[in-house]
């Protein structure tokens, strides 16, 4: 099962490796497109942060496979209790950022965080991260969006309007732009941390590249071209942008998820109108 | 080959990527939770089952030490009386059997005083007897001849040594 987890991420950097052309200086850009599928509205290209996704997604479904397998109330495997602390972690971290009525929402926190992180790790291993890609961290916000408002009208559609106009009702225009803009606030913060962390690595490469060429280029021979001020910065880099940025922004992004969706459910009137139905109902 | 735009927005690829959110929510749910949730309670149920076990024992363990400790200590009232009982018992034989003692070596006594009045009283009829005798053959020794001073004398002698042979 490990095996099964570790073999998307073999295939993705083969195809990276297959596929990726010849770069000439500096070349910032979006993901590879493989193929196009003619789509109404809008062509669908299959791009690399589209592969890598699912990649992802396969590894991370293999990972569980193996954390789970052979459960047992002993917890005889060492594994079993990555699967538990796992469990136990993001069921407590909902409980205190959200309220038990949202107990079950510890596995859409989970899989938020794995997938982003995983995404965001990608670029470890010189994959392309999918979340560096606007649409990708934009259909999560979209979801996250969707859950929101779905929470909202909990209430029913006529106390969700009445929810904008809240303090007063002229700053109902800027309550809706504040409701559009959450998502995406959230999209681009993801997007951007991720691309701009990318975009730096590029350029501190290239940069150093270009001094090493200047201050060693008179040496002989392959001696010249060896870029020595490459050795160290980078790597430190990638260690702050790829490893730490990525898992910070894969655990912002879920807890912004959480509060949103807990500060947006108005829980005391909907458990107040339950509780009026259920009589209404009993009568 | 192409590559995108590095901002570029595609509405199927957002539709896509929302999609894939919810799958691996799914994937989480049904391959992660489940199972473990299921063997956390299986094992929130079996450490109630050993707590109230363990409860039963303790409680099982405490009455039968209670109910021992009750029979230890009417056995030891029990063994206490038994002990007193045998000691009357055997206070009352040992006075029965000193006392009868007591009495038999009274009468064995008293026949030894009786034997010896007896005997004392048959040798002094014997004495008598003898005494009578000898005064009767004495006195037919002096009928018999005449009496001189010298044979007065020989036979006072003899008459008390013969009461010595006697």
């Amino acid at each position: 099962m490990l095996i099964g987890a570790v073999a998307p991420l073999v295939v993705g950097i083969i195809l990276k490796v297959l596929f990726t052309p010849e770069k000439v200086g500096i070349s910032i850009s979006g993901a590879l497109i493989y193929f196009t599928i003619p789509m109404p509205l809008q062509n669908l290209p299959i791009t690399e942060s589209q592969v890598n996704s699912a990649l992802v997604i396969v590894t991370i479904l293999f990972l569980c496979l193996y954390f789970t397998h052979g459960l047992t109330v002993k917890a005889e495997l060492k594994r079993q209790l990555v699967a538990e602390w796992i469990v136990k972690q993001t069921q407590s971290l909902v409980k205190t950022n959200m309220s038990d009525y949202f107990s079950g929402f510890a596995p859409f926190v989970a899989s938020i965080m794995a997938l982003s992180a995983f995404s965001s790790l990608l670029s470890l291993f010189g994959m392309y991260p999918p979340t560096s890609d606007i649409n990708i961290v934009g259909g999560w916000a979209i979801l996250v969006f969707i859950l929101i408002t779905y929470y909202k009208m909990k209430c029913g559609p006529l106390h969700y309007a009445k929810s904008f106009g809240d303090p007063v009702p002229f700053l109902a225009p800027l309550n809706v732009i504040s409701e559009v803009a959450t998502p995406i606030s959230m999209a681009f913060r993801h997007y951007g941390n991720v691309l701009s962390g990318a975009v730096i690595s590029v350029l501190v490469a290239t940069g150093l590249q270009g001094l090493t060429n200047i201050i060693f280029g008179w040496l002989p021979g392959f001696l010249g071209n060896i870029p020595f001020l490459q050795i160290g910065l980078p790597a430190i880099l990638s260690v702050y942008f790829d490893l730490f940025s990525g898992c910070l922004q894969a655990f912002i992004f879920a807890m912004l998820t959480m509060l949103y969706v807990a500060s947006g459910f108005p829980e005391e009137d909907y458990l107040a109108r339950r509780a009026k139905k259920l009589a209404r109902l009993k009568k | 080959m192409q590559s995108l735009d590095i901002i570029s927005v595609n509405l199927w690829q957002i539709l896509i990527s929302l999609a894939n959110l919810t799958i691996l929510f799914l994937l989480l749910k049904k391959f992660l939770y489940k199972p473990v949730t299921k063997m956390l309670e299986a094992r929130r149920a079996e450490i109630d089952s050993q707590y109230s076990d363990a409860q039963n024992a303790k409680q099982s363990a405490e009455a039968k030490d209670a109910e021992l400790t009750e029979r230890l200590v009417g056995a030891k009232a029990e063994a206490e009386s038994i002990i007193n009982e045998a000691a009357d018992i055997a206070k009352a034989r040992g006075d029965k059997i000193v006392e009868d003692a007591r009495a038999t070596a009274d009468g064995i006594r008293r026949q030894a005083e009786e034997d010896a009045r007896l005997e004392r009283k048959r040798m002094n009829e014997t004495i008598k007897e003898e005494i009578v005798e000898v005064s009767t053959a004495l006195a037919e020794k002096m009928l018999e001849r005449e009496v001189n001073a010298d044979d007065h004398k020989a036979l006072i002698d003899d008459f008390i040594d013969k009461i010595g042979e006697n």
